[in-house]
């Protein structure tokens, strides 16, 4: 599904944050990417949804090279949640958040309707569905990120700290989605600090740090 | 050589007061050519990059295009160059006009960028030691800080629409519009939280607590401060002593 050549990548000229990365990550299984902060997982994580182009390599989303592919087209098999959830939210109540891109793809209101209440059911959203996104508490903003992600049915998922912000009753529900996704034979990598979170959900463990892989487990 | 990071603020900010004020007042293209040479000459001097110079108002070649345009069409005085019916379309005048804007916007960037060699703390000291009150110089210096913070989240947020499957190039021009519309909300309420967590970490560090202000570092004018105020003072006389003349 996704494969990273022999990438290198530097944010500034001559500083590689991440060296000589060979990588697979197989459709349909469930990756955490563990390490130190700074160590390169979130460049990983982006580099893999073409957000950042590799300085050195090549980046393959099923067959689409991130060099020269069009963000978009990577969106529509790939959904993104940022580190920061605040930064992929952008309409001016909830349900318009779940409900833009589709209504930007042109899909009938009525179907909509019905799959925006199904996210908001699903991620307890129900009550805020009205509420401006951007003063809703930080668990509540991952909720709502995470939903408007899942409402376009990507084929993968690369999620950054999804559980930051969410108490233990909203990180069982995430769980539970996670699994359910993963029998749908969903792939995903997750990027997370939550040692439980990933030794319930990961099939492979691989460390990261100081821009290398360390270890790549698979349970 | 003058390195720009070794310049006092002040003198950095004396050379902007000067260029911009010549090329706000200026209306002769030949001089404003000439002042936006001895810019990038002095830019060039003070040790920046010409070439990331050039680079930067590429990003702006479509707006001068505009620029151009526009002032050609609403300024219906001088000799037709293009004309589509009744309707004038480019006169010598008009692009006069434009090209003179588009040196003034040029000359602007190209003398601001100097500015970029000195860090925020530097400016404000720069300013608070020119006698302007503390709260405008840090007000100035977080606008600064700010402006690139901002940039980066209107592009994080432009990244995260296209990856969730929308292509920016493909979709009609009203719903484009309608989702820009939905990237200034999200921009603007930022701002403002950052701006009301800014002022509560400030109260919080007891900005203003007390009336006067001492500072662990105090700017000193050196000669090359002086030598450049001086030279901007003489090129700024004899700028507006040539254009008296030619007027």
């Amino acid at each position: 599904m996704i494969k990273l050549n022999n990438v290198s990548f530097a944010y500034e000229k001559n500083k590689m944050i991440l060296r000589n990365i060979h990588l697979a990550i197989e459709a349909g299984t469930c990756t955490v990417l563990v390490g130190p902060n700074g160590g390169g997982k979130t460049t990983i994580g982006k580099l893999m949804a073409g957000i950042l182009k590799p300085s050195v390599g090549d980046v393959m989303v099923n067959e689409l090279d991130t060099r020269t592919a069009e963000l978009a087209e990577i969106g529509k098999k790939i959904g993104y949640l940022f580190q920061d959830p605040q930064r992929q939210l952008f309409a001016p109540t909830v349900r318009e958040e779940i409900a833009f891109v589709m209504e930007l793809q042109g899909v009938p209101s009525d179907q909509i309707d019905i799959r925006v209440e199904r996210y908001l059911d699903k991620f307890q959203l129900k009550a805020l569905e009205n509420s401006f996104p951007f003063q809703l508490s930080r668990g509540e903003k991952q909720r709502l990120a995470i939903a408007a992600i899942m409402v376009n049915n990507p084929v993968f998922y690369i999620l950054d700290e999804p559980t930051t912000g969410l108490d233990y009753e909203r990180k069982k529900v995430l769980s539970a989605v996670i699994e359910r996704l993963r029998e749908e034979g969903i792939g995903m990598v997750i990027i997370s600090h939550d040692q439980a979170f990933v030794k319930r959900h990961a099939q492979r463990v691989i460390t990261v740090s100081g821009g290398e892989l360390l270890d790549d487990t698979s349970n | 050589m003058i390195l720009a990071t070794d310049l006092d603020p002040r003198a950095k900010l004396f050379f902007v007061l000067v260029i911009s004020s010549l090329a706000v007042f200026l209306q002769n293209t030949f001089l404003l050519l000439l002042v936006f040479i001895v810019c990038l000459g002095a830019v060039a001097a003070t040790g920046g990059s010409l070439g990331n110079m050039l680079k930067k108002f590429r990003k702006f070649f479509g707006i001068f295009i505009a620029v151009v345009l526009l002032q050609s069409i609403f300024t219906q005085q001088g000799q037709a160059i293009l004309q589509l019916g009744d309707i004038t379309l480019l006169t010598d005048f008009g692009l006069i006009r434009g090209m003179q804007t588009i040196l003034r916007f040029l000359i602007i960037i190209a003398s601001a960028l100097v500015m970029t060699t000195s860090n925020s703390r530097e400016i404000i000291q720069g300013l608070v030691q020119w006698k302007i009150p503390f709260e405008i110089a840090f007000m100035v210096s977080i606008a600064i800080r700010f402006l690139p913070l901002l940039r980066e989240e209107a592009t994080d947020m432009l990244t995260a629409i296209q990856l969730r499957g929308v292509n920016l190039k493909k979709i009609p021009l009203l719903k484009r519009i309608k989702m820009y519309s939905y990237l200034l909300l999200p921009l603007i309420s930022s701002v403002m939280v950052k701006a009301q967590e800014l002022s509560v970490a400030m109260e919080m560090r007891a900005f203003r607590a007390y009336p006067q202000r001492t500072s662990l570092r105090v700017l000193q004018l050196g000669r090359a401060d002086y030598l450049v105020m001086v030279l901007c003072t003489l090129f700024f006389l004899t700028v507006m002593v040539l254009y008296l003349m030619l007027i």
